[in-house]
Parts: structure tokens; sequence; C-alpha cells
């Protein structure tokens, strides 16, 4: 079986294909892009949008609150949204390294694998940080509600200290496996198709 | 000036929809998500056409960006689909090889469907008579390489369409 047999083969077949019209191609320029790379970038935007619309609600309530435990709350939730604004625009400024598919298919799968890992390595690596300061920082609204007294009465406590030691190992382990099962099913099972195309081109 | 810009990408995707049509049909056996992967190509070409400079050919241009749509950047809905149909097309085409032409296209689009998707770039881009240097321009590989590849192809095509 020659190449040219499978050519004349190819050029007899003619699948039935739907021609679009000129009204359908301009209305397809207008639609949302369901690539990854611009799926990312519209969850990070609406995500960072939150952020900032919170932090703004905050920082008015916090500014009309009396001095207290409420209003140094208000603040720690407000210096947190900060964090995770400073969180966002890293991820969009990541995202937005990705190069469109302009270049061969070589080079945007690089590109691709180059960025999407780096974004997951960020990914991860933010909460790793993220989730022990969420214990603690609950850790101490809970107990200060009940009184800041009693609260570090208890805390210096060896069985509070170690009960303190297991939930917060319990819920690191937790949380950084189903965050881990998350990313992997959303991004990370692309990620290994795109490495897997990529050792097809170079093997 | 944009409406201008928008009634030129029309008009030559309005030429060229057969070559999109193809890609998606290589990648995709669902109806929907072809649709879906259409749609997506033509935007991702829109949102190109404006930096294209006709370095290289428009057909060249619009190949690389259809499959590298098809290949890395688009995520479908359904992902049961594909597996599925290829099952079925797999025993379609384990059937003798026959003297009917019609049945000869559906065991060579069957076939083509059971290589990689790099390797189905290829031999689509061929089966179009793109010539090598330009396969190896949009795959980004070099042209002794599109050679080598190709009758490597060449020869697993031939193992799938005669079981």
């Amino acid at each position: 079986m020659e190449l040219e047999e499978l050519k004349s083969l190819w050029k007899s077949s003619d699948p039935d294909f739907q021609q679009k019209d000129e009204v359908e191609i301009a209305s397809m320029l207008k639609r949302r892009s369901l690539s990854i790379v611009d799926t990312l970038k519209r969850s990070a935007w609406f995500e960072l949008s939150i952020t900032l619309i919170l932090s703004i609600g905050l920082l008015v309530y916090a500014f009309y609150l009396p001095a207290g435990g409420l209003k140094w709350t208000s603040i720690s939730i407000l210096l947190m949204c900060q964090v995770y604004t400073f969180y966002y625009v890293k991820k969009l400024v990541l995202l937005n390294r990705f190069n469109p598919a302009q270049e061969n298919v070589q080079a945007n799968l690089i590109s691709l694998v180059d960025r999407l890992s780096s974004y997951l390595k960020f990914y991860q690596r933010s909460y790793t940080i993220l989730y022990p300061v969420y214990f603690v920082l609950g850790l101490l609204f809970g107990g200060l509600e009940r009184g800041a007294d009693e609260f570090f009465e208890n805390l210096v406590r060896p069985r509070t200290i170690v009960l303190l030691i297991l939930i917060g190992s319990l819920f690191y382990f937790i949380s950084t496996r189903f965050t881990d099962w998350y990313l992997q099913k959303l991004y990370g099972n692309h990620l290994q198709k795109l490495k897997g195309l990529l050792n097809d081109i170079q093997g | 000036m944009e409406v201008e810009e928008e009634k030129k990408f029309i008009s030559l995707i309005n030429d060229h929809q057969g070559l999109i049509h193809k890609v998606c049909f290589m990648y995709e056996n669902d109806p929907e998500v072809r649709n879906d992967l259409f749609q997506e190509i033509v935007f991702q070409l829109w949102k190109s056409f404006s930096s294209f400079r006709g370095e290289a050919k428009i057909t060249t241009w619009m190949y690389r960006i259809a499959l590298n749509t098809a290949i890395s950047g688009f995520r479908k809905q359904s992902r049961n689909v594909k597996t599925e149909d290829l099952k079925e097309m797999h025993f379609n085409i384990s059937d003798s090889w026959s003297d009917n032409r019609e049945e000869d296209i559906q065991r060579l689009q069957g076939a083509i469907r059971q290589l990689s998707e790099i390797e189905r770039a290829m031999i689509m881009m061929a089966l179009e008579e793109v010539p090598y240097e330009e396969i190896a321009e949009t795959i980004g590989i070099t042209q002794n390489n599109v050679r080598v590849r190709m009758n490597r192809i060449r020869e697993k095509l031939k193992k799938i369409m005669c079981n």
C-alpha cells in the first residue's frame, strides 16, 4: 500500500461536513474560548475580583468598627485578602506568559508543558503555606472568642499541645491530599497528555 | 479598520473551512464536540490573525493553529466518547479487506483515528498533498524525520487496515 494509493482513497472520501455560513463564522469570533489557558485565566480573574470586592467591603467595615477583637479579626482577614490578591496576580502573570498557538506543534507543546508545570508548582507551594496559616488563624479566632486568658492557659498544657499537633497534622494531610487530587483531576491529566504528546514527537 | 479585518478573516475562513473541518473530523468523533472544536479553532485563528504577516503560506499558518488547538489546547467536555468510538471502529476495520471503495474509505478513516495524535496530524497533511517541508515546519521536526516517520505511519496503517 503506497502513499499515493492512500491519497487517492482520501481524496475520494468526502465526509459530510456542515458548511458554516458567514453569519455563523462571525458569531464564533465573539464566543468564549474553551482553551485550557483561557479557562484558567477566567477563573483567576473571577477569584481576583471576588477578593478585591471582599477587601474593599472589609476595609470600609473595619474602618467604622470600634477598637477590639472584631476590628482585629477584620484586619487579619483583610491582610489574608492582600496575600490572596498577590497570589491571583502572580497566577495571572504566569498564565499570560503562555504563547498563543502560533508556534510549531513541538515548540507549542514544550511551552505549554513548561508553563502548566510552573503554574501547578506555584499552586501547590501556595497552599502548602496557606493551609497552616488557615489552621492557626482558625484556632486563634476560635480560642479568642471563648476568652483570651482561658485560651492561652489551655494552650501551654502538654495535652493540648499534643492534641493540636495531631489535629493540625491531620488537617494538613487531608487538605493537601484533597487539593493534590483536585489539581490532578483538573489539570494534571491534561499535563500528562501533553507530556505524552511531546515524547511522541521527540521519540 | 476592525470591521475590514473581520470581513477579510471571515472570507478567509469561508474559503478554507474544509481544512478546519478535516482537522476536527480527524480529532473528534462526537458531532457536538467536533463543532466546539471547530469554533475554538476559528476563535484561535482570529486571535492570531492580526499577527500573521504572510511569512508562511496561509494554509501552513492555519494548519499550525488548527493542529495546536486540536492536539494540545482544547479540553473537551465529554471525555468518554472517543474511546468508545475507537473500540467500535477497531471492531469494524478488523473485518477482511474488501473491494468496496466506500468501505475502504471508512477503513482508512478508522485506521487513521487509531494512530497517535501526532501521527494523525502528519498523515492528514501528507494526504492533503502538503509538502514534507511544510509538514516539518508545522510539527517542528526535520524533513528527514518526517520521511522516516511517514514510512512508519504507512506501515502502521497497512497493518491496521489489513488485519
